[in-house]
């Protein structure tokens, strides 16, 4: 259990009204135990949970300064580790919040990736299909002279015009040898 | 000695009690704190929706987080209008009960520990045991949505 009324008898004796003096790391041992209470609160609401990294940083800082310079002095350092404890759970806590809304964030973007992905897929499929089925006017002018082209490229003509053209060259072996 | 040279010594004394005690520094700071949360919802008003504190996590993800809408709640509790403080954040005003009942506390306790020298140890126990039970059972919806959405991701 922290002991928090320790007074370690710095100003017993001393006429009042004389500032005590303070173990040493005692100040930021308050400072960092205030801002780690604090920053614990920040932490578990979930709106503003991602700032508490800040104070959290702060305050473990405050901490391990403190608990170098009482470890020096011999000081008691009860409020010091209370102070570092709770600083680096509220750290944790809100460094989850952090991986968790970036996750998120992630997983929208993918979702919202894919989406876009796919309507460009349509949009690119109904062009090629549109213009599959088209007819195709090509006029050329130069010099008072026209020449206009008219083509259907629809699929079954295409495949008549192969049939034809194959039925023409029956006699010419036009397949690739494999085996070579 | 005269009445006011011991009033004098009183308040020197008191002082350095607190100057020289950390629990009633801390104290003292809390009701700090506190009384700036309340002041922060008394200041900005629900009518204007003026709350310069805005969702982190809506703001990155897309999606509203349990305690949205926790500011708008606590003024409205502040202004007496529970039931519509109810419709903003259900869980405005069990956190809002943390808030009053650890600005009490604070005061409170740090009476009794200036009064009774010789159970301060005790009086601390009891204090952060309270603090403790209480915080939970104020932000265990909090805590528990914080822990689901880390689960999730890791599903």
């Amino acid at each position: 259990m922290e002991d928090f009324t320790t007074n370690t008898g710095q100003n017993q004796g001393q006429p009042s009204g004389q500032p005590s003096k303070q173990p040493a790391g005692q100040n930021l041992g308050v400072a960092a135990l205030i801002t780690a209470i604090v920053t614990f609160v920040i932490a578990v609401i979930p709106c503003v949970g991602i700032i508490a990294m800040i104070p959290g940083i702060i305050a473990i800082v405050l901490a391990s300064v403190g608990l170098s310079q009482a470890s020096r002095n011999g000081a008691p350092r009860g409020v010091l580790v209370a102070g570092l404890i709770i600083a680096a759970v509220a750290t944790l806590i809100s460094f989850s919040q952090i991986f968790v809304a970036g996750r998120i964030g992630d997983k929208f973007q993918n979702k919202w990736g894919k989406d876009i992905e796919n309507v460009i897929d349509d949009v690119q499929q109904n062009v090629l299909d549109e213009l599959e089925n088209s007819n195709i006017n090509i006029k050329v002018e130069s010099d008072g002279n026209k020449v206009e082209i008219t083509t259907n490229p629809d699929k079954q003509d295409r495949h008549q015009e192969l049939e034809e053209l194959e039925k023409d060259n029956t006699g010419i072996n036009d397949t690739l040898d494999k085996k070579k | 000695m005269t009445p006011w040279t011991r009033k004098n010594n009183y308040v020197s004394d008191l002082k350095d009690r607190f100057r020289s005690e950390p629990y009633l520094l801390i104290n003292l700071t809390l009701t700090g704190v506190i009384l700036l949360v309340f002041l922060y919802s008394g200041f900005f008003s629900p009518v204007k929706d003026n709350y310069p504190v805005v969702c982190i996590h809506e703001k990155l993800t897309g999606e509203p987080c349990v305690s949205c809408g926790l500011s708008h709640s606590f003024s409205l509790i502040l202004r007496g209008r529970i039931s519509e403080a109810y419709d903003w954040n259900i869980y405005g005003l069990r956190v809002f009960i943390f808030f009053a009942a650890q600005l009490i506390m604070r005061i409170v306790f740090s009476v009794f520990y200036l009064k009774n020298a010789d159970s301060n140890k005790q009086l601390i126990t009891y204090d952060i045991a309270v603090s403790i039970m209480l915080f939970f059972v104020s932000f265990l919806p909090y805590v528990e949505w914080i822990f689901n959405q880390a689960l999730k991701i890791l599903d």
